[in-house]
């Protein structure tokens, strides 16, 4: 609009536009076929039905950092009292501490500005796994950094607290994307939960097994681990069999950045696994097991983000999943 | 609240395709246009509805004839103006962590622009994919169905420009009346494939009726809408209930692991 003509003052007016065009990074395809003939599949031109997520890299970043932290804080009061513990103890309250602390971080750089956070405070929603979430976090993190500083002295209220909060940081994100109308996420609604929680047991484990241990440490740490590892490995399992129902939905999970992703984490989690089980003791064997299970794990939540974006894109994926719940 | 329920009823059996809506909505709203751009899609290059564009008209050029038309060759018009649907259940709404998006006194769902904090989590509560978060600052943005006109009295800028009255204001009651009686008129002159879309709870259950419905002369995917969309908060209790299981496990894990045998034997 000419600036000689008239004023744009509103707060929507000053907005940067999101072009729609393919090399702009927009959301339509290239046409290739004309578009008044019958087309056989009933859309809209193939265009998005829904929404991509918007969130950049920080956010799968977090939901692994707030894994480790859930993780952490969780063996951390396991492991209390256990004088041949202690260091073991000391570096899951380390982590708990560092998850809780870094992972808003992350969440207010995808926010954009700082204060931003702090919205997240104004409400308590029920109806809002990620308000829950959010106050779980910050709670967390203040009976992490409480735990931190009493160490082993720390009381029982302290302790478990930071323990079932952190239990709550670990799950949450699988609801949270469950409770959404991406069909790709909506879907494995009762899978997502178990996949992030068992995820945080072995990607805290992936961690602690990076670091100085002696042998009992290892043991537990290990054993640990293998919990997580093994529920995370059935969760993937389950996924990739429900998929089959709904063929655009599996293309969307299989296809693209996200599919890479989730076969990097696979390869990951299987050869973490593998090496775990192999009959000899040595710090070399812990430590490339725990770098495996920690690549794994930050595949497999970039893997999910991508292919939410993919399953947006694809407005078959909405209609076929949607029909047939119509029809069962 | 004492003020009734507003809403749009949109009766696609009337739309001409001009756009007034859009252009109207980007005046009143102030919204920036959307630039230049030749979708090869019939006449929409809006393609869908953005932070900087809440109403927008789609344009299906379809090989079919509609009952009791002539035409020489099957063919015809479809066009919609498709806009918020400020569901009864508000997937947006419930997932909004903020408190931003609020329901107001007409029972039309406002998004607060000075709490929104730009989290983006009602861009995938959405199942209608409308509200998306802007370019710039990341705040969220959408219908507000004319929040400030109807506080002054006044229709949404779309409705009162819209020269067939394809999008009719009012009375969310005075609105579903019109529409049964719209729908039979249709009925009655042989335009059988005429319904409406996400008029009310028995209609639409997942959402538990919209308060921007729409008469529609095809499926829904033909309008790029959801045959059955469903607010996400409906069955996630099952989600939280396996994380709670979930989360007992790795207790157990955890306590477990830290009384293993070789652990605490002295
Ligand atoms: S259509 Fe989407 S943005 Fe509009 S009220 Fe419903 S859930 Fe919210
Ligand atoms: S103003 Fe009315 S007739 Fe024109 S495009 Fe909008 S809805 Fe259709």
């Amino acid at each position: 609009m000419s600036p000689t003509l008239a004023l744009q003052t509103g707060e929507g007016a000053a907005q940067r536009v999101k072009h729609a065009e393919p090399d702009a990074g927009g959301i339509v395809p290239l046409w290739r076929e004309v578009p008044s003939q019958p087309r056989p599949a009933q859309d809209y031109y193939r265009l998005a039905l829904l929404k991509e997520p918007v969130w950049i890299w920080s956010v799968p970043a977090y939901f692994y950092v707030g894994g480790v932290a859930g993780g952490g804080a969780v063996l951390a009061a396991a492991l209390h009292g256990k004088t041949r513990l202690r260091r073991l103890a000391a570096w899951c309250r380390l982590l708990a501490f560092l998850g809780t602390t870094v992972g808003p971080a992350l969440l207010t750089y995808d926010l954009g500005k700082m204060s931003r956070f702090l919205n997240m405070l104004r409400v308590l929603r029920p109806s809002s796994p990620m308000s829950l979430g959010s106050w779980s976090l910050a709670g967390t993190g203040m009976l992490a950094t409480l735990s931190l500083l009493q160490g082993d002295r720390s009381g029982a209220v302290t302790r478990y607290g930071t323990a079932l909060g952190g239990l709550m940081v670990a799950g949450y994100t699988g609801v949270l994307l469950g409770n959404t109308a991406n069909p790709l996420w909506r879907e494995r609604r009762l899978l997502l939960p178990l996949l992030f929680t068992s995820s945080a047991a072995a990607s805290t484990a992936g961690v602690l097994q990076l670091m100085p241990l002696d042998k009992r440490e290892e043991k537990v740490v290990q054993r640990f681990g293998m919990v997580g590892k093994a529920g995370e490995a059935a969760c993937m399992v389950a996924m990739q069999r429900s998929e089959g129902t709904v063929p655009e939905v599996a293309a969307a999970a299989r296809g693209g950045k996200g599919g890479v992703l989730w076969t990097a984490a696979k390869a990951a989690l299987v050869t973490g696994i593998l090496v775990e089980l192999l009959p000899v003791r040595s710090p070399v064997k812990r430590k490339v097991s725990g770098a495996l299970t920690t690549i794994g794990a930050n595949c497999l939540r970039f893997a999910l983000l991508e292919s939410g974006k993919s399953a947006a894109r694809e407005p078959q994926a909405t209609f076929n999943l949607q029909r047939t719940r119509m029809k069962g | 609240m004492t003020t009734p329920a507003t809403g749009f009823f949109t009766d696609t059996s009337v739309c001409i395709g001009c756009k007034a809506c859009e252009v109207a909505c980007k005046q009143w709203n102030q919204l920036p246009a959307d630039g230049d751009f030749f979708s090869g899609r019939s006449y929409d290059n809006t393609i869908h509805l953005e932070a900087t564009t809440w109403r927008h008209v789609a344009f299906i050029e379809r090989q079919a004839r509609l009952s009791g038309q002539a035409t020489s060759r099957p063919f015809s018009w479809l066009l919609m103006s498709d806009v918020c649907k400020h569901c009864e259940r508000a997937g947006c709404l419930e997932a909004c962590p903020t408190g931003a998006i609020v329901r107001t006194e007409f029972d039309t769902v406002y998004v607060q622009p000075d709490v929104c904090n730009g989290c983006g989590y009602c861009v995938v509560c959405c199942p209608f994919g409308v509200i998306n978060r802007r370019e710039d600052d990341g705040r969220a943005w959408k219908c507000t169905l004319c929040y400030d006109r109807q506080k002054a009295g006044m229709e949404p800028a779309c409705a009162k420009a819209c020269p067939t009255d394809s999008i009719t204001f009012g009375k969310l009651d005075d609105l579903k009346e019109m529409a049964r009686a719209r729908l039979q008129e249709l009925h009655r002159r042989g335009v059988t494939e005429a319904w409406l879309y996400g008029m009310s709870e028995r209609d639409q259950p997942g959402t538990e009726g919209l308060h921007a419905f729409f008469l529609l002369l095809d499926r829904p995917e033909a309008y790029n809408l959801p045959p059955d969309p469903s607010v996400p908060t409906k069955g996630v209790g099952g989600s939280w209930g396996v994380m709670a299981l979930a989360a007992a496990g790795m207790a157990a894990a955890a306590v477990v692991a830290a009384h293993s045998r070789g652990g605490e034997r002295k």
